[in-house]
């Protein structure tokens, strides 16, 4: 068991961002988000003292957790199942999706961001646009507006939670 | 709903994120096993904390996408964050900038002359004031002399010398009177909501039928319908006092008498010819319900902005730090809105937002961060 979250922390670490969400969308659209989120939870609080001390990474663990619970919600309704243990192949299927109804949302969803992203202060919105779509890394983006690596990061927290906030009042 | 229980809703909601964010930004370095432990412990500490964190994550995800759809170029960007008064242009803000020119020009003359007479406070407002569906009028009531304002097709903004702004509905008229005692107002009939400017030498009064309010620096609006008078208080206290017979000197304005209610912020109280009703809480979204559904600026300083918002709220945003204060902005908001331009303030540099009851502080962290800035 051990091993196994060994390799998925390898794996999410990689592949972060599409396999995140990639089982949102499934949550989205095939499961009540906030059961998953209530059983994701409830699972987290079971674990045990020791077993904590030894979760490499808490984060590749929640979403393996939400993973399981999406396959087996999928089981039990006895939709198609997700494939098998492989998250290998579970990978796969992240690179060709099928939901259009999901992707049209994602497209709408990435408008009304890319509207709020013009709505930051010039340097939060400069910082955020600098790196995530010139991948600048924050060395780089703190060189060029001739600030410091920290402020950099503060700003791209401060750029991302006020988008969360306003993003929120959609919903 | 209670507003002081939504208002602490929407400040847990906005730690939520924020802490949300702040350990998914952490992740991109391995974490401490002190930072595992107390990220795991964040997760266990509430299912909220869990469904924030999947929503920052496929936040993350849209990210690059909506990055993506920037033309912009990075050297620009750069150039944007580098001046020194950022202009941040706003969806509507091409709309409002013409409509405000004709304003500006059609008053030139009289405005420089204003200026001249250091009426520059006004000329701010004016500014200010140049609201897309709102006519914008510049008012210097000259001593001992009246003047009169009336609204009839549109609702009208009037700056005043005295830094007081006042929003006049439509069908509605108000006499102002300024001497160097007293600075009186006569609301004759409709809606009017005032911001009145600061002058401890001289009292505003305002007189509405029988009855002179006294404000004690505060935001309220004035209704005179048929069925009788309505004062609410938005933000600080009136006192409403009976009024007297007008003084012999031929001043028709009366003065004030008997205290007969102290208001403050967020209640109401009706006055008619036989007294007054009890004083009891206000529907304040309704009373400002007439008010312009927006609110655009264009470059102008945030304390102004702050400002224009208060007159929609029991909580009043308060700029603390001069630099900050007289920074200055352009865009357009919902006026119902406040927390999107909170939102806006906490993203620049150095800003604090701290919550209190009944205001909500905007500080300039002007002390040097630390390098360990915990999250």
């Amino acid at each position: 068991m051990r091993e196994r979250h060994a390799t998925w922390s390898a794996l999410f670490a990689e592949k972060r961002a599409t396999l995140s969400s990639y089982f949102l969308r499934r949550v989205a659209h095939r499961w009540d988000a906030q059961d998953l989120v209530q059983e994701v939870y409830l699972r987290l609080l079971r674990i045990e003292p020791a077993d904590a001390a030894n979760i490499r990474s808490p984060e590749a663990y929640l979403f393996t957790v939400a993973a399981n619970l999406v396959k087996e919600h999928a089981l039990l309704r006895q939709q198609q199942p997700l494939g098998s243990d492989e998250l290998e192949q579970v990978v796969e299927q992240l690179v060709s999706p099928t939901n259009l109804e999901a992707d049209m949302d994602s497209q709408s969803r990435q408008q009304r961001l890319g509207a709020l992203i013009d709505r930051l202060s010039p340097k939060c919105k400069a910082v955020l646009i600098m790196h995530y779509r010139d991948e600048l890394s924050y060395r780089e983006i703190a060189e060029r507006m001739s600030i410091s690596t920290n402020m950099v990061k503060k700003y791209i927290v401060k750029g991302l939670a006020a988008c969360r906030q306003r993003m929120a009042e959609y919903e | 709903m209670n507003e002081s229980t939504h208002f602490d809703a929407v400040r847990q909601a906005r730690r939520i994120t924020e802490q949300a964010v702040g350990w998914y930004i952490e992740q991109q370095e391995p974490l401490s096993e002190r930072q595992r432990a107390a990220f795991l412990d964040w997760l266990r500490a509430s299912p909220n904390h869990v469904a924030e964190y999947f929503a920052v994550v496929q936040m993350h995800g849209d990210m690059k996408a909506a990055a993506a759809l920037k033309q912009i170029t990075a050297t620009e960007l750069v150039e944007q964050a580098r001046r020194d008064n950022p202009i941040v242009m706003f969806p509507h803000m091409e709309k409002a900038m013409p409509e405000q020119r004709p304003v500006h020009s059609k008053r030139s003359t009289r405005s420089r002359h204003l200026l001249a007479g250091a009426a520059s406070i006004a000329a701010l407002a004016l500014v200010w004031l140049g609201m897309a569906h709102w006519r914008t009028a510049e008012v210097r009531p000259q001593q001992a002399r009246m003047e009169h304002y009336a609204a009839t097709d549109t609702a009208q903004s009037l700056a005043l010398a005295d830094g007081t702004l006042i929003h006049l509905d439509r069908n509605s008229d108000i006499d102002v009177r300024f001497d160097d005692r007293y600075r009186r107002i006569e609301v004759r009939r409709g809606h009017a909501l005032f911001d009145v400017g600061k002058d401890p030498a001289r009292p505003m009064l305002v007189n509405v039928g029988g009855h002179v309010l006294q404000d004690i620096g505060t935001i309220f609006e004035v209704r005179r319908d048929s069925g009788g008078d309505t004062l609410t208080v938005i933000s600080g206290r009136v006192r409403v006092l009976d009024a007297q017979k007008a003084s012999s000197k031929g001043d028709d304005l009366p003065l004030p008498g008997v205290a007969i209610a102290d208001l403050s912020a967020g209640q109401q109280i009706e006055l008619d010819a036989s007294g007054a009703s009890p004083v009891h809480p206000a529907q304040i979204a309704q009373t400002t319900a007439w008010l312009p559904a927006n609110i655009s600026f264009e470059h102008e300083t945030i304390a102004n902005v702050a400002r224009s918002f208060n007159a929609y709220t029991s909580t009043p945003l308060e700029i603390e730090g001069e630099q900050l204060a007289q920074k200055r902005i352009s865009g357009v908001f919902h006026a119902d809105n406040p927390q999107a331009f909170v939102a806006y303030l906490s993203t620049l540099p150095n800003v604090r937002i701290i919550r209190d009851a009944d205001r909500i502080r905007v500080v300039s962290a002007n002390q040097t961060e630390t390098k360990s800035g915990h999250l």
